[in-house]
């Protein structure tokens, strides 16, 4: 599903190089639940960015569902982005001045959905985040927790068959991060691939399958799950 | 998929920025629309025609100092020099300029008697040779003979038994049948009857801010009076070459008068119009200027906007919006706020434009003039929101997970 092979990313300024990933090389299979840990700087957010198609890379092969993503330009990322990836970040990234109907709506707006299909997945995946009856508060109008649950149905809305979390508890409380993590084995279980980077060890260990990071490679592999392997 | 309902309830929870430059833009656009009427209406003055064929005419003032001067030989002397000049077409003798500013007005009336209703006329004192020396288009009745032609000395008050008027004087004597003007009596001085034996077609008086403009007559009379002017028409591309001849000719003529401003009538035109020139320059820079400050006012607000909203807008391409899609938002969003602002300003220039109206005597403004406005607006509106909409549409999908 998701392949990258000898993947480099270096940030250049005036004078200065810096590789955020050397030679990463990982294979996602379906169904996956992947949790990636790793200290700061050590490329994790670099890594989910270029899987989410959010950054380009400097070299090496990248294939997302067997698309080449080297090839694209940036109108066709942009629908892939839509089309099979979900985004789930630390800071939720909900819009303010929309409720959480018109936050759901967003991504739908872009997939070219007509309006009735939208309400009907809006309603939906607000409802399986138990937030339906909420669906015309603000974001402010609710906890951290809730919040993420509504960035969670905005990620899910489109039906995505990947699903990258970007520290998805690293705002929340011990007990609200416990329900968010539920909340995403739930989903895995129902088929959606995940992606999760973080810092909690605890979360990490609840993923199928667990990578770490250091120094931009990928320094350990855990695999729990049979069919899931990598090239490291 | 426009985001149309979406962008509108986000607008609605920060209107105070696109509140304030709806606003601006309705005060634009009620100034501009208005301030471009002024300049049409002003304009429409400028192109009215005199009825005179300004590029080939000009006058000279003539003032007589000497106490011996034979004021009717000198007239016909000079007149005769004018007139034989090579290159002049013809010459008169007349007490006003169109357009100048200075004149004689008197009031004519179809019936006799103190208290009748008169109309305002401006008068031209002239001989027969009027017509073919201003240029002007006689379209009813006939020229003045030789024999109409008094002598008028200067405290005169009787005036000659014809006259020829313009169009628009016997539209304003005769409103039911203006043709049928060739031949009646109007009374000039309440009981002095004149017989309008012409019509011409057009004749401005000296004033040009006066309504009646268009009202002009004609009086047979040559002048006995220290001083007069001569207007005189040459053959086409002749005027400037001639003006210094004719001065020197005329002052070497007779020693006992000064010869001075010799002025062509394009000189009069501009100069009757200057302050309608320098109020179109003052509208035109206002326009300008109030167009700009609406432009920069939109840019400033979609930079703020976007400043602030830069980590939402890399949320919005994290979650499919292609470059395009953002910057459609940010031009959306702007032809919301510019509606908002255009329909207040329909309302606020015709609004001023009625007052304008009630208390200036001015028309009422053309649709095609706000129509206008509104383009220009939009247009402005769109241009100026181009630049900060392509940077938001710049702005990478990893600001949604690399900032804070």
């Amino acid at each position: 599903m998701l392949t990258m092979k000898n993947v480099s990313k270096v940030f250049k300024t005036d004078n200065i190089q810096t590789h955020a990933l050397r030679d990463f090389s990982l294979t996602v299979n379906e169904g996956d639940f992947v949790s990636v840990t790793g200290p700061s700087g050590s490329g994790k957010t670099t890594f989910l960015n270029i899987a989410g198609l959010l950054e380009t890379f400097s070299s090496g092969d990248f294939l997302l569902d067997d698309i080449s993503i080297q090839q694209l330009n940036d109108r066709q990322r942009s629908k892939i982005r839509n089309e099979k990836i979900g985004f789930i970040f630390q800071s939720f990234n909900l819009i303010p001045d929309l409720n959480l109907f018109d936050n759901v709506d967003v991504p739908l707006r872009y997939r070219g959905f007509n309006a009735k299909e939208r309400k009907q997945r809006i309603e939906h995946n607000l409802d399986m985040v138990g937030l339906a009856s909420r669906m015309k508060h603000l974001p402010s109008q609710l906890s951290g927790g809730q919040q993420q649950r509504v960035a969670i149905a905005r990620a899910l809305a489109t039906d995505p068959r990947f699903l990258l979390a970007d520290e998805p508890t690293g705002n929340l409380d011990t007990q609200m991060a416990q329900s968010v993590m539920s909340l995403l084995e739930d989903i895995n279980k129902q088929g959606t691939t995940i992606v999760m980077v973080t810092h909690d060890n605890d979360l990490a260990n609840r993923a199928s399958r667990k990578i770490q990071i250091k120094d931009g490679r990928v320094s350990e592999l855990d695999v729990v799950v049979a069919n899931s392997q990598a090239i490291a | 998929m426009l985001e149309l309902g979406l962008i509108f309830r986000a607008l609605l929870r920060n209107k105070v920025g696109a509140l304030l430059i709806g606003l601006q833009i309705a005060l634009t656009l009620t100034i501009m629309t208005n301030a471009i009427f002024m300049m049409q209406e002003r304009n429409a003055q400028m192109d009215r025609p005199s009825g005179l064929d300004e590029a080939n005419l000009f006058f000279v003032n003539n003032t007589i100092f000497a106490t011996d001067y034979n004021q009717q030989v000198a007239l016909e002397e000079d007149l005769t020099l004018l007139r034989n000049t090579e290159g002049v077409v013809d010459a008169i003798q007349i007490n006003a300029i169109p357009m100048s500013g200075g004149g004689w007005s008197m009031g004519l009336q179809t019936e006799s008697g103190v208290g009748k209703d008169s109309v305002g006329v401006a008068v031209y004192m002239v001989d027969d040779h009027a017509i073919n020396t201003l240029g002007l288009e006689l379209i009813a009745g006939e020229n003045f003979s030789i024999n109409d032609i008094q002598w008028r000395e200067s405290s005169q008050t009787t005036w000659p038994a014809k006259t020829i008027i313009t169009q628009a004087m016997a539209e304003s004597l005769f409103a039911d049948d203006w043709h049928s003007a060739v031949g009646k009596t109007a009374y000039i001085s309440q009981e002095q009857p004149m017989q309008i034996i012409g019509i011409v077609k057009t004749l401005q008086a000296p004033w040009n801010g006066w309504d009646g403009v268009e009202r002009s007559m004609l009086v047979p009379f040559k002048m006995e009076t220290m001083g007069s002017r001569y207007m005189i028409k040459t053959e086409p591309g002749r005027r400037d070459e001639l003006m210094p001849i004719i001065e020197k000719a005329l002052a070497d003529s007779n020693k006992g008068r000064i010869i001075r401003r010799v002025t062509t009538m394009d000189d009069i035109r501009e100069r009757s119009y200057r302050g309608h020139n320098a109020v179109n320059k003052i509208l035109s820079t206002v326009i300008v200027v109030l167009t700009l400050i609406t432009g920069f006012g939109i840019v400033g607000l979609a930079m703020f906007s976007i400043n602030r909203r830069t980590k939402q807008i890399g949320t919005r391409r994290a979650l499919g919006a292609s470059k395009g899609q953002i910057m459609s938002y940010f031009m959306i969003e702007n032809i919301m706020i510019s509606s908002f602002g255009i329909v207040l300003g329909i309302a606020g220039a015709i609004g001023l434009n009625i007052w304008l109206v009630n208390t200036l005597s001015m028309s009422p403004i053309n649709i095609e003039i706000i129509v206008f406005g509104v383009i220009v607006l939009y247009f402005v509106g769109q241009l100026a929101v181009l630049y900060p909409a392509r940077k938001a549409a710049n702005i990478p999908p990893a600001t949604a997970t690399r900032t804070a």
